[in-house]
């Protein structure tokens, strides 16, 4: 190989190349564009808990249709649902409107008919635009009715000492405190029928689980994947320029050996692909803060697979006749591609048989194993046999590229 | 030089080049001269090693195009009919990168595209892309890529296919400057005055065969001085045949060349003492003349006397 030739090679295709930057913005625009895209829709979805709004018209009014009210805004349920006071009309309005996911009305006389132990009807309209939090309100509801009923059975002869004596007026300390003392022997005479300490429950801990990468994260290889086959595919053109532009059939005829041009377009090819790689994961190692020692080892893997996927959509295109079948072939590929390598959505958020076919795929070999290296505790994790597989995978298409060249492709 | 010995090219059925020979000596203009199709590009595609031959032998300078193929193609020089630049790199990039391609390096490709810049009159514009060059300009650099490496042999398939005037006569200026370097030039066309203006000697080639070859005051020489007169319109056979035979008896070198019933093409020696015997004889054997073509010895005429047909047909 005349290494000369080759150098000459690279400095013609890149002065060509650069003369068509413009190309070179679109490969890294459009998966940038998606990547922007899908970044912020995934980091939207992962941005806080949902919450709901329940409505209540509270028409009893009383301390125990507050604490029902109440009952919904306390611990972990406060985290999930907020309570807003309406009216009826308003309450009306807007459940209508789904502007809530829930709206509970309580009727008056609710307090009153609680301690009598007469019949009384709560409604609850929910939203049917909403599935979970209106499913959480019901639950809830229906687990404070159950709570009032055994209170109810438990409490009854409390419940009625105070309705009794008249909620309305101030109790005396000495009725606070009798009743006080007799709820206390109540529940301790029940307590051995609540709480029976038949099962011993030992809490064990999960054992500790890697830390896993987020969702923009897991999308980076594919995103970056689909730069480097935008571009190969691009770059792989340029044979089938040379030829129209007759320029191949001149160096046929010349002494220089065609071996050297393949591998001087196969090395201004990798300068391209590289610098698109290098700028598409630096602004991924920024924005995810991936450790930087890990850049390297990635920029190389990504680069020699870009220029893998270049001579292999080279050569593919070298097999037709003309040059627009060996284009609309090329492209009508590159979407299935990027499609099952995970650049659409990434295999490891994949169910395992699916993730399993995309790594089957060329790109999804390489994004799967990106994604090790970008997720790894330390740099240059992808195992040496897959490295392997990569130069065997590009010298093979490079091999094939030269093949076709000197088996007629060049001197039509 | 250049030797070419029973070249045949085949394309299944089709022979393209049929058993052709001939040689170019340095310092001289070789024309192979024929009409579209031929065979001259395929002659010149062997020679220059795009494709292989079928069969017979072609050597440069003494090294096989087949055997020493990379000591061949490096003496060699083509100019495709066909422009064949990077458009997208500059004139000079064009030329440099050629040159490496040829094993040129170092001072002496700055040097050397330098000079071809200025022979090919673009060294005001060697930094320009081709793309914003007329077509004369574009002609001119290809033919710089060519001659960059200073090829003993330049192999010129009709470098002026579709070229002005102006910019044709500044391609033969260039062709003649090359010969005049010491270059083997073998030159392709169709045109007859082109071969006539370049070629110190030629090979006409129709259908794949020569058909003739020599120096062109050689190959004038074979029509002794006669004209070439081309009749068009309705010549019923045998009569018109009969009729143009009994005029043989009183013009001595009447010759037919060829004859169908819409097209006669005679020679003869001072046609136009005896067109009023001739149209004659063709009337009175029924035979109506629509137009006449009457033409003075030249390589055309030899053509014609040689094929029967135009060259440009």
């Amino acid at each position: 190989m005349n290494m000369r030739f080759v150098s000459a090679s690279v400095k013609k295709d890149l002065a060509r190349w650069w003369q068509d930057s413009t190309a070179i913005l679109i490969w890294l625009g459009i998966p940038f564009l998606i990547g922007g895209l899908i970044t912020s829709m995934v980091d939207g979805q992962s941005g806080g808990t949902p919450t709901g709004v329940l409505l209540i018209a509270d028409l009893d009014d009383t301390v125990l249709s507050g604490l029902v009210a109440g009952a919904y805004a306390q611990d972990q349920l406060g985290e999930l649902i907020s309570v807003e006071q309406v009216t009826l009309d308003e309450g009306e309005k807007r459940i209508s409107s789904g502007d809530a996911s829930g709206f509970l009305t309580i009727p008056a006389g609710f307090q009153d008919a609680f301690l009598n132990e007469s019949p009384v009807i709560l409604t609850l309209k929910t939203n049917p635009s909403q599935t979970i939090l209106p499913g959480i309100i019901q639950d809830v509801t229906e687990i404070l009715l159950d709570l009032g009923f055994y209170a109810q059975q438990l409490l009854g002869d409390e419940i009625a000492r105070i309705q009794a004596a008249g909620l309305g007026s101030v109790p005396s300390d000495a009725f606070v405190s009798g009743i006080a003392v007799d709820v206390q022997n109540r529940l301790q005479t029940v307590a051995p029928k609540l709480f029976p300490p038949i099962i011993d429950i030992e809490i064990v801990e999960p054992p500790p689980t890697e830390p896993q990468p987020d969702m923009a994260l897991l999308f980076l290889p594919g995103i970056i994947l689909m730069a480097i086959m935008f571009s190969a595919n691009g770059l792989a053109s340029d044979y089938w320029l040379e030829r129209d532009t007759g320029t191949l059939r001149r160096l046929v005829s010349a002494p220089a050996m065609l071996s050297s041009f393949v591998a001087g377009k196969a090395a201004a090819a990798l300068t391209v692909i590289g610098l698109i790689a290098g700028i598409t994961l630096f602004v991924g190692f920024a924005y995810h803060g991936i450790g930087w020692q890990k850049f390297a080892s990635s920029l190389t893997w990504v680069s020699l697979a870009g220029v893998g996927f270049f001579a292999w959509f080279a050569a593919l295109q070298m097999l037709f006749s003309n040059r627009r079948a060996a284009s609309l072939v090329s492209s009508v590929l590159l979407f299935p591609l990027l499609m099952a390598g995970g650049s659409f959505f990434p295999l490891a958020a994949l169910p395992e048989w699916i993730a399993a076919i995309g790594r089957l795929s060329p790109n999804g070999f390489v994004a799967d194993k990106l994604t090790i290296e970008l997720t790894a505790a330390s740099a240059w994790s992808i195992e040496l046999n897959n490295w392997l597989i990569m130069f065997v995978m590009t010298l093979s298409g490079l091999a094939i590229c030269g093949w076709r060249l000197k088996t007629g492709f060049a001197r039509r | 030089m250049l030797e070419v010995t029973k070249l045949v090219k085949q394309y299944g059925d089709l022979t393209a080049v049929d058993t052709i020979s001939f040689g170019a000596r340095e310092g001289s203009v070789f024309g192979l001269l024929g009409p579209n199709g031929a065979g001259k590009s395929t002659a010149i595609n062997c020679i220059s090693g795009l494709l292989s031959p079928t069969s017979g032998r072609i050597s440069v300078s003494g090294h096989d195009i087949s055997s020493d193929g990379k000591a061949a193609r490096s003496l060699l020089g083509v100019v495709p009919q066909e422009l064949a630049l990077y458009e997208d790199l500059p004139a000079i990039e064009n030329l440099r990168y050629w040159g490496m391609a040829y094993g040129l390096r170092g001072q002496a490709l700055a040097d050397r595209v330098r000079d071809v810049l200025h022979h090919i009159g673009l060294a005001d514009r060697a930094k320009d892309l081709p793309k914003e060059f007329s077509g004369g300009m574009k002609r001119r650099l290809n033919f710089g890529c060519g001659v960059v490496h200073k090829p003993k042999v330049l192999l010129l398939d009709e470098p002026t296919v579709g070229v002005d005037p102006q910019s044709r006569a500044r391609l033969f200026d260039l062709v003649e400057a090359e010969r005049d370097a010491g270059a083997c030039v073998l030159y392709t066309t169709h045109y007859m005055e082109e071969a006539e203006r370049l070629c110190d000697s030629l090979a006409i080639i129709d259908h794949g065969k020569l058909i003739a070859q020599g120096t062109v005051a050689e190959l004038k020489s074979q029509l002794d001085a006669r004209d070439a007169l081309q009749l068009t319109g309705t010549f019923p056979a045998p009569g018109t045949t009969d009729a143009i035979q009994s005029l043989i008896a009183s013009i001595a070198d009447l010759e037919i060349i060829s004859q169908d019933d819409n097209t006669l093409t005679l020679t003869l020696s001072g046609a136009s003492h005896h067109l009023p015997d001739i149209f004659q004889a063709i009337s009175s054997a029924g035979g109506n003349i629509t137009e006449t073509s009457l033409r003075s010895p030249n390589l055309e005429t030899l053509f014609l006397l040689l094929t029967g047909k135009e060259l440009r047909e």
